[in-house]
């Protein structure tokens, strides 16, 4: 079986998506629950499996009648925009937790004031 | 929990901007016969934190806004701090009526139940249609993301066990907080139970645009899904 670069690089990125949520459910993390592990398994490994078998998706093309080379590089677009916002998003989500600890600390801090 | 010694209950309370109405709160509080009260003004531009204090409750402050389930966690974390036996948590609005306390706590101290989650729905009394057709949807999809099912999932009335307060660790900052609790009693097999609570729906609670509207309902939802997956 022939694979085109992107396809090795999506199935690598999602490799590394599912490692690190593995490791994090083998290393005990409290974020990571069973179900989101499986979750997690679930849309990494279905963009890796159409990413290296892309025939799969021939179903859906023939639904939706979506056809043509184009298409690889809409893809190929996609998956790196996604890739791109999904990265971003965690970012900023764990800079949201950040600021909220931060704040909490501050309240508490004032709490031995308070109960004076 | 030893029965033979009367347990230290807190009462913690979120508040964003409800300058106008929090005093009253802490005062029916009181005369329930609740003296520790526990404000956690999340970053309010009136005087919230001020008017709180001035009532006779603890009043801390978040220097910005963080949202209600921010609030919630650091007011029960205050609520640890201080050496609290039971945490009861309620809305700022008045919305919630403080003699539903006593229903909260009981099966924590006579049944040794670890959470008490006050549900509207099984007294619906009063509640508008939309928001019983809100909370089911709420109900529905708390149970499909985190696994237990519940008549009030989005309830802000609950009353846990110091047990149980270390126990859960939530992360979510915003509404999807109440769900968030749901998963962890999951998680944790924690010992729950329901009991009905009256919810008071005046001019003033419904009026808050900020609250459960559809939209915020519909990002509740977003954040639940994506802290599934992130």
């Amino acid at each position: 079986m022939e694979l085109h670069l992107y396809q090795i690089v999506v199935a690598a990125i999602a490799t590394i998506m599912i490692y690190q949520g593995l490791a994090n459910f083998i290393k005990g993390k409290q974020s990571q629950t069973l179900l989101k592990l499986f979750t997690r398994i679930l849309v990494w490994g279905s963009m890796a499996t159409i990413a290296v078998f892309p025939k799969i998706t021939n179903v859906i093309a023939k639904t939706i009648g979506i056809e043509g080379n184009i298409n690889a590089v809409i893809l190929t677009g996609f998956i790196l925009i996604f890739l791109m916002i999904f990265k971003l998003l965690s970012a900023i989500e764990r800079l949201e937790q950040q600021i909220t600890e931060v704040t909490r600390e501050k309240a508490l801090e004032n709490l031995e004031n308070e109960t004076k | 929990m030893n029965s033979q010694v009367q347990p230290k209950i807190f009462i913690a309370i979120p508040a964003f901007n409800e300058g106008k109405i929090i005093g009253k709160v802490v005062k029916e509080i009181q005369k329930a016969g609740y003296e520790n009260i526990v404000i956690v003004d999340d970053g309010s531009n009136d005087k919230t934190q001020q008017k709180a204090k001035e009532a006779g409750a603890i009043a801390l402050k978040h220097k910005i806004n963080r949202g209600k389930g921010a609030a919630t966690k650091t007011s029960i974390e205050a609520a640890k701090l201080l050496g609290a036996d039971i945490i009861v948590t309620m809305d700022g609005d008045g919305q919630h009526d403080p003699t539903d306390i006593e229903k909260l706590i009981n099966p924590i101290i006579k049944e040794g139940i670890d959470v008490v989650l006050g549900s509207r729905l099984q007294n619906p009394q009063g509640m508008p249609w939309y928001k019983i057709i809100h909370n089911k949807i709420g109900n529905f999809i708390t149970w499909w993301l985190y696994g237990l099912l519940v008549t009030d999932s989005q309830s802000g009335m609950r009353a846990y066990s110091i047990e149980a307060a270390e126990k859960i660790n939530t992360r979510a900052d915003r509404y999807e907080y109440d769900s968030e609790v749901i998963r962890e009693i999951y998680i944790y097999k924690l010992k729950y139970q329901e009991v009905p609570i009256q919810v008071r729906y005046t001019e003033y609670s419904m009026g808050k645009a900020h609250k459960q509207s559809f939209i915020n309902g519909i990002k509740t939802v977003y954040r639940m899904i994506w802290n599934m997956i992130s």
